[in-house]
């Protein structure tokens, strides 16, 4: 038997071990404490009738594994106005260029990504949870969680200004949210600290930037999320942040994920910074 | 059952594939993606399991007996756990082949692409995986 024929059974042979042994692994006791990423995606079609105005529960977003629908990215180029030129240009997103030039804060401190960028970037899944006056929305990166006030309150109008009654401009701003109908959730959001980034490229926000999130249920398994942001002080008109898709997790569980500032800094000094500035490599 | 073993049933049998994901980090523009650096029988001195990307650390003893001590990142946290690997995939003193994307300063740093275990079996990275440097977690599963 020559060698190819005696490669071949032995590859087929192992082919049908490994096999085996992969289907004795499958049939491993799932535990609830892990996400499997195979069970979200056997979960498909709409799996009942939409809850009425209930978004409650665990979904997986972008990039989980769970076969969700692509999202659809912010608008480009954005409609800025020339301050909002100058504030973008400013801003040196990583991807075109590299993470030792990049000035994300995120990137370089582990700064948290405030709103509305924490809902479109590493929005790889997410909990809503909702009191008798708010409803909350854990965001599995960085373990963060948004407070949205449904009691009927309008938003503050006085944020970053001066006087007693001025509020300071916080990481995931003020937020206040209703029903629509009985399948659309809206939240209306402001007071964001103009120091973060709208989105993973650097768009930019003033603190009186509007932002208009309406969270769409479907269908028991398909939600839906569109953000629409005015600020006309650095966009001539509102800006479509974009659509994500998310999808219900049927173990209600995800991965964990935290960007922890003394390992950050240890990855910029060994791996970040070594690769992208000749000087840090000698 | 090592997720090494399982990796390479899902590699051979070919299996549903996940959606491919739309972040625009970390591209290639550090690092020279034409042909992968090879270190043979490299020894696992780190593997550090953090955010934004897992490292792995080894020495190399190149043909002269030099021994060069290297660093490499992995996709994501997320990423690579989707496609098998644990914080415990590679540990410190493991002999290993591992291939990597080098960067184009010159450092001995680079973009992690796959790693061949002596047991024959191999793990991919979740972005830079392909042998073209492409994305490898198309028809893998966990």
């Amino acid at each position: 038997m020559g060698r190819t024929s005696t490669g071949l059974l032995a590859g087929v042979a192992g082919a049908l071990l490994l096999s085996a042994l992969a289907t004795a692994q499958d049939q491993a006791p799932r535990s609830p404490w892990k996400y499997y990423p195979e069970d979200a995606r056997a979960n498909v079609g709409p799996g009942g009738p939409a809850p009425a105005r209930d978004l409650t529960g665990t979904w997986a977003g972008e990039s989980s594994g769970a076969g969700v629908k692509p999202l659809i990215r912010a608008e480009s180029p954005p409609p800025l106005t020339p301050l909002g030129k100058q504030l973008f240009d400013r801003n040196k997103a990583q991807g075109d260029i590299l993470i030792a030039d990049s000035n994300d804060p995120h990137l370089r401190y582990c700064d948290p990504f405030g709103f509305p960028r924490n809902m479109n970037d590493q929005i790889r899944a997410m909990t809503i949870s909702t009191v008798r006056d708010r409803t909350f929305v854990l965001i599995a990166f960085q373990t963060i969680w948004r407070e949205i006030w449904t009691d009927g309150r309008a938003l503050p109008a006085n944020v970053g200004g001066r006087g007693r009654d001025a509020h300071d401009p916080t990481y995931n701003g003020y937020s206040v949210g209703r029903w629509q109908d009985d399948y659309t959730f809206v939240v209306e959001t402001t007071g964001m600290d103009p120091d973060t980034w709208a989105t993973e490229g650097g768009y930019p926000h003033s603190v009186e930037a509007r932002v208009t999130e309406r969270f769409n249920r479907t269908s028991k398994n398909d939600l839906a999320l569109t953000t629409i942001m005015d600020d006309p002080k650095l966009y001539t008109r509102p800006v479509k942040l974009g659509e994500i898709y998310f999808r219900w997790i049927p173990s209600q569980t995800f991965f964990s994920t935290t960007c922890i500032p003394s390992q950050l800094q240890r990855y910029l000094k060994e791996m970040a910074d070594p690769a992208g500035k000749p000087a840090a490599a000698r | 059952m090592k997720p090494k073993i399982l990796m390479m049933v899902f590699l051979v049998a070919g299996c549903a594939a996940i959606e491919t994901p739309s972040l625009a980090h970390h591209g290639g523009a550090a690092f020279d993606m034409s042909a992968p650096v090879m270190l043979k029988n490299a020894v696992v001195t780190e593997f550090f399991w953090i955010n934004p990307h897992p490292l792995i650390k080894a020495d190399y003893k190149d043909e002269q007996g030099n021994v060069q001590h290297w660093t490499m990142e992995l996709g994501g946290v997320v990423g690579a756990q989707l496609v098998g690997w644990s914080r415990t995939t590679l540990q410190p003193g493991d002999v290993v082949t591992l291939y990597v994307w080098k960067a184009k300063t010159g450092a001995m740093v680079g973009r992690f692409n796959k790693v061949d275990f002596a047991d024959g079996t191999t793990m991919r990275d979740s972005q830079r995986g392909a042998d073209d440097g492409g994305r490898a977690d198309t028809g893998v599963r966990q």
